[in-house]
């Protein structure tokens, strides 16, 4: 009986759906506080103790707002698109350890699995941005896969490293070969840590890459049709993103969950070390969006073919060398 | 009180709207942007698309060229929503109002011949505190109850 209850228990509560959103939502606050701090300012303080519950209250209110279908879009296309975006990254989570080395589902590929998460999502944007027919938001959805262009390939790269470093395709493979070796992956690999990151702000559609959205330019990009409902599902996605992602770069670069722990508290201690190196990834995500500002698409695209893919050979072909000797 | 009223007074999304002012109201709205203000305290931030925001914040005499654009953008705008109109000029057409005797021939008599206004920020231009007042009165007064 039990053990037919804890998966779907896994699945729902922990480390499944309903963790993922707080845990995105606290994030979210905690991104929008770094942000506010680099700036001199104080950030949300009113909705809650030190304003944590901003992203909630959000999200709560978008929800009762009115949905507006513009008259010339496409309506099927429009409206799933917010919830194939919160499916997908349902989806994804599954594979991210959080409780141990292993996430829900692990099996090996499954970094080629979490990789392919950031092609769909980008796609879902195109669709979004295609199907509102409205001028900004082909702009938006058209820079987006133009900027697919140049962040996919360092990101790709960037992991190739790491899987040949650690002679795995799975990441349950690469958190336990970090601890077997005492956590020396992030040495090595630290370029590659380095592109990871970048290529995450542009996937993630942060300044200084938030050229989709760019809102001096093109209103807000692929979302300035989308209201209420849907703006909320889309937000819930790109923040529940913004956490998947770190978890990813967690388990891939900063050895995951696992860590020194007394025997027997490791289903406490485990997903606390992950929610501190989380917090860590964040943080620095957010320093990058307070430092810089927006580049434009064509500087973005060729930043990232000339510098960053040349690099992250580098970087590869320096591990297959490092494996060979 | 429910949590969607509360959500909804916690979180103030602006649309900041130029019907043709001197630039001196808009500059105090940007203020209130800047750290020593920092509207974002309330829950409030700045949005560029109609779709996303909660309160339009009118700046300028609302002229006639642009009192076409300003129907349309305050029909974009999903319900509930709000308005605040900020500095004389568009309360009442201010300076444009012809010294007290009727609105010049290309300015509309305040923002409220117009749609309907929820706050007015007097001033010319007001200081970004008067604004912020403005603003938290207006998310106070929000809800799903109350249109
Ligand atoms: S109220 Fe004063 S500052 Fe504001 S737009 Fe009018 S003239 Fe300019």
């Amino acid at each position: 009986m039990w053990s037919a209850i804890l998966p779907i228990l896994q699945t729902i509560v922990f480390p499944g759906f309903l963790f993922l959103i707080a845990v995105s939502f606290l994030y979210e606050w905690l991104d929008r506080k770094i942000y506010a701090w680099m700036q001199f300012r104080a950030g949300p303080v009113l909705a809650g103790p030190v304003g944590i519950l901003q992203p909630l209250a959000d999200f709560v209110k978008l929800m009762g707002k009115e949905d507006i279908t513009p008259a010339y879009a496409d309506r099927r296309i429009f409206g799933a698109v917010p919830i194939m975006m919160v499916a997908l990254i349902f989806t994804f989570w599954a594979v991210v350890p959080v409780t141990g080395s292993a996430g829900l589902v692990s099996f090996r590929g499954d970094v080629v699995f979490a990789l392919v998460s950031m092609t769909f999502f980008c796609m879902l944007v195109f669709l979004g941005g295609f199907s509102s027919a409205d001028r900004f938001s082909l702009l938006g959805a058209e820079r987006a896969v133009l900027q697919l262009l140049g962040f996919e390939i360092p990101l790709m790269l960037s992991l190739t490293g790491v899987c040949i470093h650690t002679g795995s395709l799975s990441l349950s493979g690469i958190v336990s070969w970090q601890a077997e070796n005492g956590w020396t992956l992030l040495g090595p690999q630290a370029i590659g840590f380095i592109i990871f990151l970048v290529a995450a702000q542009a996937e993630l559609e942060r300044i200084p890459f938030d050229i989709p959205e760019a809102e001096q330019e093109i209103v807000a990009g692929w979302l300035t049709e989308y209201s209420g409902r849907k703006l909320a599902l889309i937000r819930l996605a790109k923040d529940m993103e913004l956490v998947f992602v770190s978890g990813l770069a967690v388990a891939l670069f900063l050895g995951g969950p696992v860590g020194p722990s007394p025997a027997g508290l490791e289903w406490l201690v485990y997903p606390a070390y992950f929610l501190i190196k989380l917090a860590l990834v964040v943080a620095i995500l957010a320093f990058i969006r307070g430092l810089f500002a927006r580049a434009r698409i064509d500087q973005m695209v060729s930043f990232g073919l000339r510098y960053l893919v040349p690099i992250s050979l580098a970087q590869v072909a320096a591990t297959i060398l490092w494996r060979l000797a | 009180m429910g949590i969607i009223d509360w959500a909804f007074r916690k979180s103030p999304w602006i649309l900041h709207f130029n019907t043709g002012s001197c630039n001196g109201c808009d500059i105090e709205i940007f203020a209130t942007l800047t750290p020593k203000y920092d509207v974002e305290r309330l829950g409030a931030l700045l949005k560029g698309s109609p779709r996303h925001a909660d309160i339009l914040v009118v700046s300028g005499p609302v002229t006639r060229q642009a009192s076409g654009r300003i129907l349309r953008i305050y029909e974009q705008m999903p319900d509930p929503k709000k308005v605040v109109a900020v500095g004389t000029c568009c309360i009442s057409g201010g300076v444009f109002s012809n010294g007290g005797k009727g609105p010049c021939y290309n300015v509309y008599p305040g923002l409220d011949s117009l749609v309907p206004v929820d706050a007015y920020v007097p001033g010319c231009p007001p200081k970004p505190e008067a604004i912020l007042d403005g603003i938290s009165k207006v998310a106070k007064k929000a809800g799903v109850g109350c249109k």
